[in-house]
């Protein structure tokens, strides 16, 4: 059964339409990416899985629970953890004050006006598995507003990963880096998904990240998906190699 | 029975004018410029006293007109030395800012032409009521009616016609996409701006004729103000005439039968609009909630 | 590796906290001593005092919340009338008049604060004003309950009994003042541990980003009521002190001058740190006292002190300090 199942959703903007009858259904540790040329619905498709905003029509189902009409915020408690395309984090707090609101999110402990010293030492563990899990054990104690771009992407995967998801949702996790930033972000993604077993869905637009990483592929063109299959597949289709007019490797 | 429904509702249509002057001019710096302008009571005042130097060398028609726009052109200057430089910043210190002017202005006000009230006087013609029986609608009654409409006709026409008022209301709606397409945001604040208070202004010199002029005149419109824009919608320029209109006939109709409620209404109004319509009446969904 | 990062780093903030923390407490302790050599009276260190918790109290909201609130004024009157009603009407006790401050005050922070929770920025700001405006009204015109423009007279604040014990804080300034700073102590105290916990952290993610906190599983808008339902409880607390160190309590408590002024006290201290309120509501308080019994044009000084502190210190004073600190 699959882990994540996107029925037919389609999301209109007035008289534009964003996303138009898409579907997607993704198994358990499985790595799937979503590419196609700017305003092709990417991210609209991706709010909508996340609960950004409601479709206009169509269902997504967690675990085979239709959560259409779940709010954003309770998402992320049935399993549900995003990252941006531009990052959102805490940036006038340390890496670790960022990664601890998230572990005290997950923990259920976000309504408590205290806290004892064996919840904090708990808390406090969980915070340096997830700096061990993203290499970010030597920045721990930086304001995150002042690491680099890929460290800043790290720590916001480390604060989804806080949150113990079940399927871990990324916008274009290298958008905007170097080569270099680019490499750490991948290795990051491939460790979770190979080492971890974790379920993602990315959205990338590095075609040498997509294709590495990737089990399978979808592509979505003007809010349609376009076409869908193993990298394989995908570079051999000839609707996507029109589509990117060889811009795409 | 009948002079005592009319009284009162002419008065509450009265006070409903003032509170469509001083909530219209709240809102076009609010929505363009994302400021609470704790000053528009004060600029009033200003107007009002304004016009009143005016007078006995413009004559009542032409410091009609010149008052307001000289405390516009005073707005204008504030806007273009101090409150436009804290658009960008946390909405706390716009408030700050202009609690600040509210003081400064009205002591400025007090010290000038003193904490007592000064009549405004208007021509002759204008004084005498219509009928005997309904003493209370004086032609200055109907003359004050009259300019506001006047008012807020030219003001939507400006809005609608012409290609600054086009993009103020452009800017409203979605700010990023208009000073994207090459238009000097700070330019059209400042424009704005002055017209915002023109409009307090112009309010100035109306309550002076009817009431005469006292430093703390604005104080009483602003809060009602400020509910006319809940109650119409935030956003909505359109929503903020119909809110203004609404309390000041609710107040009018309330008065008829409770006289202390014509204040109590507006809180009322204003609270079931919330728990009913969060929006307002006019008000778009997602715009600035 | 990290085991021994984490007790250097708290080491270090602790040393760095501990000097500065001990500073303020002994000057506060010891006020009563050294007051009248700069000029100063006992009402006049309550009143910093008073304004003070008042300030920190909205400050959790705008500094650590952020979340702007121009009504706190309403629930700093409520907890002076609250005060007002037990000691004119009920009861000669000063505990149960604070109890009624407390609950007047954030009974109707948690009501308007859930009729606004959805909106944001200068949205919330203006329901706040209109909230306020509201309870400035009610006590204005209910003049057989609230003594209307005149406001609550002919009540004082009653004697602490300790078993055999009498602390007379209606006669004994001092006394008094030494009250006000416990009750200012138990409320900063609460507060620091509100900041440390997972809730009051909570408070700090919707400032700093509300979206990344949604997504983390915080629901905002509730957790920005519960913000805004503490705020108007530790504002509530110094309305209640408000009424006791007057033995009145009328409408201007109310009045939205009073919201302004909070919120400049929470700004000019430095609304990103813990202390800056009041160190704002110390300096804003002398300088309202020293500049109305200087000129009758007070009104300009102070609206002055305003626009200086928003197109000059717009960090406030230790949020200036903090700044180079840090850099």
């Amino acid at each position: 059964m699959s882990l994540l199942e996107v029925r037919s959703v389609t999301k209109a903007f007035g008289s534009l339409v964003a996303v138009n009858d898409v579907s997607l259904s993704v198994a358990p540790g499985e790595l799937r990416a979503i590419i196609g040329p700017n305003g092709a619905g990417k991210t609209t498709f991706f709010n909508l899985i996340t609960g950004f905003f409601p479709p206009t029509s169509g269902h997504i189902l967690l675990d085979g629970k239709d959560i259409t009409e779940v709010a954003a915020v309770d998402r992320v408690g049935m399993g549900m953890a995003r990252t941006f395309q531009i990052t959102e984090i805490f940036p006038e707090l340390t890496v670790r004050e960022n990664i601890r609101v998230a572990v005290e999110s997950q923990a259920g402990l976000r309504l408590r006006p205290w806290i004892n010293r064996r919840q904090t030492a708990e808390v406090d563990d969980k915070i340096d598995e997830m700096l061990v899990a993203t290499r970010l054990t030597e920045q721990a104690d930086r304001l995150v507003g002042e690491l680099s771009h890929g460290d800043q992407r790290s720590a916001e995967i480390a604060m989804a990963l806080a949150l113990k998801p079940r399927i871990l949702l990324l916008d274009e996790p290298t958008a905007g880096m170097g080569e270099q930033e680019t490499f750490q972000v991948a290795g990051l993604i491939r460790r979770l998904h190979k080492h971890t077993g974790y379920t993602i869905v990315l959205i990338e637009h590095d075609m040498r990240v997509v294709f590495n990483l990737a089990d399978r592929i979808m592509v979505l063109t003007e809010g349609t998906l376009l076409a869908e299959g193993t990298p394989d597949e995908i570079a051999a289709n000839p609707a996507v190699q029109a589509a990117y007019l060889g811009t795409a490797e | 029975m009948l002079t005592l429904v009319l009284f009162n509702v002419t008065n509450g249509l009265i006070l409903g004018m003032f509170y469509v002057l001083m909530a219209l001019g709240v809102s076009l710096i609010l929505n363009l410029s994302n400021v609470i302008n704790f000053a528009h009571g004060n600029f009033l005042a200003l107007g009002g006293y304004l016009t009143f130097v005016l007078e006995p060398y413009l004559g009542y028609w032409g410091a009609l007109l010149a008052g307001p726009i000289c405390v516009g052109i005073i707005g204008l200057i504030i806007e273009r030395t101090a409150i436009r430089r804290v658009y960008d910043r946390d909405p706390v210190y716009s408030l700050l800012l202009t609690f600040g002017l509210a003081f400064i202005i009205q002591d400025l006000c007090r010290t000038i032409w003193g904490p007592n009230g000064l009549p405004l006087s208007i021509p002759n013609a204008l004084n005498s009521p219509l009928s005997q029986q309904f003493f209370f609608i004086t032609g200055y009654r109907i003359f004050l009616i009259a300019v506001v409409i006047v008012a807020v006709a030219a003001l939507f026409g400006f809005l609608t016609y012409t290609r600054v008022g086009t993009r103020i209301r452009a800017g409203t709606f979605d700010i990023e996409t208009v000073s994207a397409l090459g238009i000097n945001i700070g330019l059209l604040r400042s424009l704005n701006f002055a017209v915002g208070i023109f409009l307090a202004g112009l309010a100035g010199v109306l309550a002076g004729g009817q009431i005469g002029l006292n430093p703390n005149m604005g104080d009483d419109l602003l809060l009602p103000a400020f509910i006319a824009i809940i109650v119409g919608g935030v956003g909505s320029l359109t929503g903020t005439l119909v809110g203004g209109l609404v309390i000041g006939v609710a107040s009018a109709v309330t008065s008829i039968w409770w006289p202390a409620g014509s204040e109590v209404i507006m809180y009322i109004l204003m609270i079931v609009v919330l728990l009913v319509r969060p929006r307002g009446i006019m008000g778009e969904e997602g715009v600035m909630t | 590796m990290s085991e021994t990062t984490i007790p250097a780093m708290a080491d270090r903030t602790q040393q760095r906290n501990w000097l500065p923390l001990a500073a303020i407490w002994l000057v506060l302790i010891t006020v009563p001593i050294w007051l009248p050599y700069v000029g100063g009276y006992n009402a006049l260190a309550s009143r910093v005092l008073v304004f003070g918790l008042a300030a920190m109290g909205l400050n959790l909201l705008l500094g650590f919340t952020g979340t702007m609130s121009f009504g706190h004024a309403a629930y700093f009157g409520l907890g002076a009338y609250g005060a007002g009603f037990v000691l004119r009407y009920w009861i000669h006790s000063t505990p149960l008049a604070m109890l009624a401050a407390i609950l007047l005050g954030t009974a109707a922070g948690a009501l308007f604060g859930a009729l606004m929770a959805k909106r944001t920025g200068i949205y919330f700001a203006m329901l706040t004003i209109a909230f306020a405006q509201i309870c400035y009204y009610v006590a204005y015109s209910w003049n057989s309950v609230t003594g209307g423009y005149d406001g609550l007279r002919g009540f004082q604040r009653a004697p602490l009994h300790f078993g055999p014990y009498i602390v007379n804080i209606r006669d004994n300034g001092v006394l008094f003042y030494y009250f006000v700073l416990a009750v200012f102590a138990i409320c900063t105290g609460l507060m620091a541990m509100l900041l440390r916990s997972p809730l009051g952290r909570s408070f700090i993610a919707i400032r700093e980003n509300p979206r990344r906190t949604r997504f983390l599983g915080i629901p905002v808008e509730r957790h920005v009521w519960i913000s805004f339902t503490i705020s108007a409880f530790f504002t509530s607390v110094a309305g209640g002190l408000y009424a006791l160190l007057n033995n009145f309590a009328d409408p201007t408590a109310l009045f939205y001058v009073i919201s302004g002024n909070i919120v400049i006290m929470a700004v000019m201290g430095g609304m990103r740190s813990f202390w800056g309120p009041l160190i704002g509501a110390a300096v804003f308080v002398t300088l309202q006292d020293y500049i109305s019994s200087m000129t009758v044009n007070w009104m300009s000084f102070i609206g002055m002190i305003f626009v200086a502190v928003v197109l000059f210190f717009p960090r406030g004073l230790l949020g200036f300090i903090g700044r180079r600190r840090r850099a």
